[in-house]
């Protein structure tokens, strides 16, 4: 039998035999479908890429005052600044620079810091491990936190404890992340002292690790963007699968609640949290910003934050366009991660 | 082995089963029949403890000599799926969708090892003894499968092996057969019976279905409205009725042989359809049908599920295209109508879809939903004409101006008809129009639909997968199989002398609410 590509991917592994609708090299629908599909994606990530590169460059052409005036100080004359402008080009016009960069950018050079005399890539590469690091620790705290939570709630819904626990929820989801930053600063760095106030400073991964105390209070804020969506999201989903048929029929077998729960309705609800992790990179990347500027932590937020103080086009440039590359490829690995994790979407090899 | 006594549940004001006593004993098949709202499956759920928090619960429940509302949860636990299992009528979402069939049935095993005296089974080897036992071929490659990969009978073939895993004394079957096409009803009611006969299990068989009930039950209780009206022999109950409502709910029940409409010749075709093909990516739904309607005749459409019947009906008012051939309505070729040549053609079709609760705009009005169609098509004077209709069908006034969440799934079907005849049509397509509905409203709505259309003598096409219905209604029958036309022909040809082997076996698998003849019926199939 002959498949499109969303019926192949619906259909999924029982189905070795069918072949393609749309092609005639003899692949069975599901190669097929999932070449395609994996194809589409890419081609949709470029446009996606190519298109917020394009407005980030005309948007900060827009900036008054330029880098120029930035770099060079107020104590510059016109005459040094216009040389300045003529020596990096700012002097012609914005859609010429734009192909300029665009045409350095596809031989791979994402041009140099004004301010720092390194190249950017250099300067990403540098600090992109360190904010990868604080993003991956705040995750898994808050999934260490949510997963439980959530369930919890679920099992005991809609009782004074849900309640209390969905107010507060609430109130982190609704509260700033520099908030967050300053009030945990404020309690155990300032009065409790248990913490330092600023984040790790080391240059190496290493030594990062090594001063892990002063790591406790960036990623526990970092958590708490995220906690609460994550916590909120788990519970409903537990709350939905609790009144599935097949629960119903675990329940008639003679399976315990905590059993229910555990081996039943989490692994359910746990696909569709997983699928969520992917389209919340670039939420916990710009989490990252002001977590790093709050604790002086040397991660790509950081440079970031800097660069913009300084109008330093080139890194920001450089760190818009590795934020969208990981919102694409977030989400690309969410749809992935759920087609694999699901039984329904996921091949089986025969 | 199980019996009620007296046992009655509320849920806050709302009675669902009144003073409710029966027993059932070892090795028998004790069927609990009635219409939605009777409380049957309420009924079943509490001897299992299955029943929500807030149901309030008076009267025993006896299993093995134990009164189950006194056991704790732990002992509940330890008697589910142990002493007392259950079948459930959804089999697809009955199932956990992301563990293996494999999985779910060691489950079923392990959970009550420790319970068991003598030798520990070893799950895997008795899973796939136990999907032996229930007939699936390749048990072995079976236990490694997802739910989604079995059809709808072999799923349900895996939910009755969950059941016996642990050789209960009791099993409860809550519609098991509902959601299943004729030919796989007969061979689960098979397995059951043959479980039953081998096992000596005592089957509880919660149903509406009266032929159901003919074929596998031994003694039959009736509820209505929460309370039991009649319990005896199933050949007294289903031929020798002694309360009303049994005798209503028996008589409302549609027998094959019972039509008496003929065939004419079609000289005046309404509708043609010719060498349709309907492909969705490659596979043929609609694989080279041919049939036409005449003037004033009605056409019954029979199918099990995946027929194509339904793409069928679609292609000819035009709602999806052929992939090949053509529709002629009224003599004119759809295909080569445009969107603005079609409306004319529209406004002569009626239709009419199984459920009437998803058909029916929410927020509008009855009033406002009958006369939609007059309202697009420019009809004058709506307000008269939506009075004649909902006359005709048989609603008052005063259903003029209420919601459709405010009326029964009966009323709601009344509605879409009227709403459908609107604008007097030459052709009606009725797709399922009464298979979401009880017997006995089914049978006031068919009396309606036969009523109507000799005084309005409209065409219909009417798409069935229950041949009863066909045969109390048609002039004619096509049968589909697979996406193409097995058989068609007059009713009294195709269903008093069927030609073709599909055809046979589709009659002799439906089954009819009389004991002796369904006992019959099961010994000449074989």
């Amino acid at each position: 039998m002959r498949l499109g590509f969303a019926q192949a991917i619906r259909k999924g592994t029982n189905h070795e035999g069918d072949l393609c609708a749309y092609c005639c090299t003899g692949r069975t629908a599901w190669g097929c479908g999932v070449a395609r599909f994996l194809f589409w994606r890419v081609v949709q990530a470029v446009v996606v890429i190519f298109v917020v590169t394009v407005v980030v460059f005309f948007l900060l052409h827009q900036i008054p005052g330029g880098p120029a005036r930035g770099i060079l100080g107020i104590q510059a004359t016109e005459d040094q600044i216009q040389a300045f402008e003529h020596e990096q080009g700012f002097d012609q016009p914005v859609p010429i620079q734009y192909l300029h960069y665009l045409g350095r950018l596809l031989q791979g050079d994402l041009g140099e810091s004004f301010q720092l005399n390194q190249s950017v890539a250099d300067l990403i590469g540098q600090r992109l491990p360190k904010t990868l690091v604080l993003t991956v620790l705040s995750t898994l705290v808050a999934l260490l936190v949510a997963i439980p939570l959530g369930v919890w709630q679920a099992v005991r819904r809609n009782r004074p404890t849900d309640y209390l626990l969905s107010a507060l929820t609430l109130l982190i989801y609704s509260t700033p992340v520099f908030l967050v930053g300053f009030v945990f600063i404020i309690v155990f760095a300032i009065n409790a002292a248990w913490f330092p106030v600023e984040a790790p400073q080391a240059d190496t991964l290493g030594g990062i690790f090594a001063d892990s105390q002063a790591l406790v209070l960036p990623v526990l804020t970092g958590a708490g963007v995220v906690l609460a969506v994550f916590s909120r999201y788990l519970r409903s989903s537990v709350v939905d699968n609790l009144d599935e048929d097949y629960v119903r029929t675990a329940r008639a077998k003679g399976a315990s609640e905590t059993r229910i729960v555990t081996r039943h309705v989490l692994k359910n609800s746990l696909t569709s949290l997983v699928a969520m992790l992917g389209y919340y990179l670039p939420v916990l990347f710009s989490g990252a910003l002001v977590t790093e500027k709050l604790f002086n932590y040397p991660g790509m937020g950081l440079l970031f934050w800097n660069a913009a103080q300084t109008s330093d086009f080139p890194i920001l440039l450089g760190v818009v366009l590795v934020i969208s590359l990981a919102t694409v490829t977030g989400s690309l690995l969410a749809d992935v991660a759920q087609a694999l994790i699901d039984p329904r979407t996921r091949r089986v090899k025969a | 082995m199980l019996g009620y006594d007296h046992l009655s549940i509320t849920f806050g004001d709302v009675e669902a089963t009144k003073e409710v006593s029966f027993e059932v004993k070892p090795g028998e098949v004790v069927a609990v029949v009635g219409e939605s709202g009777s409380g049957k499956s309420v009924t079943a759920m509490s001897a299992l403890g299955l029943l929500p928090r807030k149901a309030k619960v008076t009267g025993r429940i006896m299993l093995g000599g134990r009164d189950v509302r006194g056991l704790s949860g732990k002992e509940l636990r330890e008697l589910r799926g142990n002493e007392i299992a259950m079948v459930f009528q959804e089999p697809m979402t009955a199932l956990n969708p992301v563990h293996t069939i494999g999985w779910q049935l060691a489950e079923a095993i392990t959970l009550h090892r420790a319970d068991r005296k003598g030798g520990v089974p070893d799950p895997k080897q008795k899973a796939v003894e136990l999907l032996r036992m229930v007939g699936l071929d390749r048990p072995e490659h079976r236990l490694k499968q997802y739910p989604h990969e079995l059809s709808g009978g072999m799923r349900q073939r895996v939910m009755i092996a969950m059941a016996i895993a642990c050789d209960p004394k009791v099993i409860i079957a809550d519609e098991p057969t509902t959601a299943l096409d004729v030919t796989v009803q007969a061979e689960i009611l098979d397995l059951l019976r043959e479980l039953r006969d081998r096992l000596g299990t005592a089957i509880v068989l919660i149903t509406h279905s009266m032929g159901v009930v003919a074929d596998l039950a031994d003694r039959v209780v009736v509820m209505y409205r929460g309370a039991v009206v009649e319990t005896g022999g199933v050949d007294d109950v289903l031929l020798r009725p002694s309360h009303d409502y049994t005798k209503r709910l028996l008589k409302a029940v549609p027998r094959l042989g019972s039509g008496a409409r003929q065939a004419e010749d079609v000289v005046e075709p309404v509708l043609s359809v010719r060498n349709l093909v309907v492909s969705f990516g490659g596979q043929r739904a609609v694989d080279d049908i041919s049939f036409q309607i005449g003037k004033g005749e009605v056409v019954g459409l029979v199918g099990e599920s995946g027929s194509g019947k339904t793409t069928a009906g679609r292609c000819t008012v035009g709602l999806q295209k052929p992939t090949d051939g053509s529709v002629e309505l009224f003599g004119q070729d759809i295909a080569k109508l445009s969107a603005r040549k079609m409306r004319p053609l529209t406004a002569r079709i009626g239709m009419i879809f199984q459920d009437p609760a998803s058909s029916l705009d929410p927020r509008m009005t009855i009033a406002e939903c009958v006369a939609e169609p007059l309202v697009l098509h420019k009809a004058k004077d709506h307000r008269k004409r939506v009075d004649e209709l909902l006359d005709a069908v048989e609603l008052g006034a005063a259903t003029r101006d209420r919601y459709p969440h405010e009326l029964s799934g009966g009323q709601r079907q009344r509605v879409s008809i009227a709403r459908a005849l609107a604008l007097n049509p030459d052709l009606l397509i009725a797709d399922e129009p009464t298979s979401a509905l009880d017997v006995s409203v089914q049978a006031s709505i068919l009396e309606l639909f036969l009523d109507l259309q000799r005084r309005l003598k409209f065409s219909c096409l009417f798409i069935s997968h229950d041949l009863a219905v066909v045969d109390m209604l048609a002039n004619r029958v096509v049968v589909m199989h697979r996406g193409k036309i097995v058989e068609q022909g007059s009713r009294a040809d195709v269903f008093g002398a069927p030609r073709e082997d599909y055809t046979r076996r589709l009659l002799a698998a439906a089954p009819v609410p009389d004991p002796v003849e369904q006992r019959e019926r099961r010994a000449s199939r074989g």
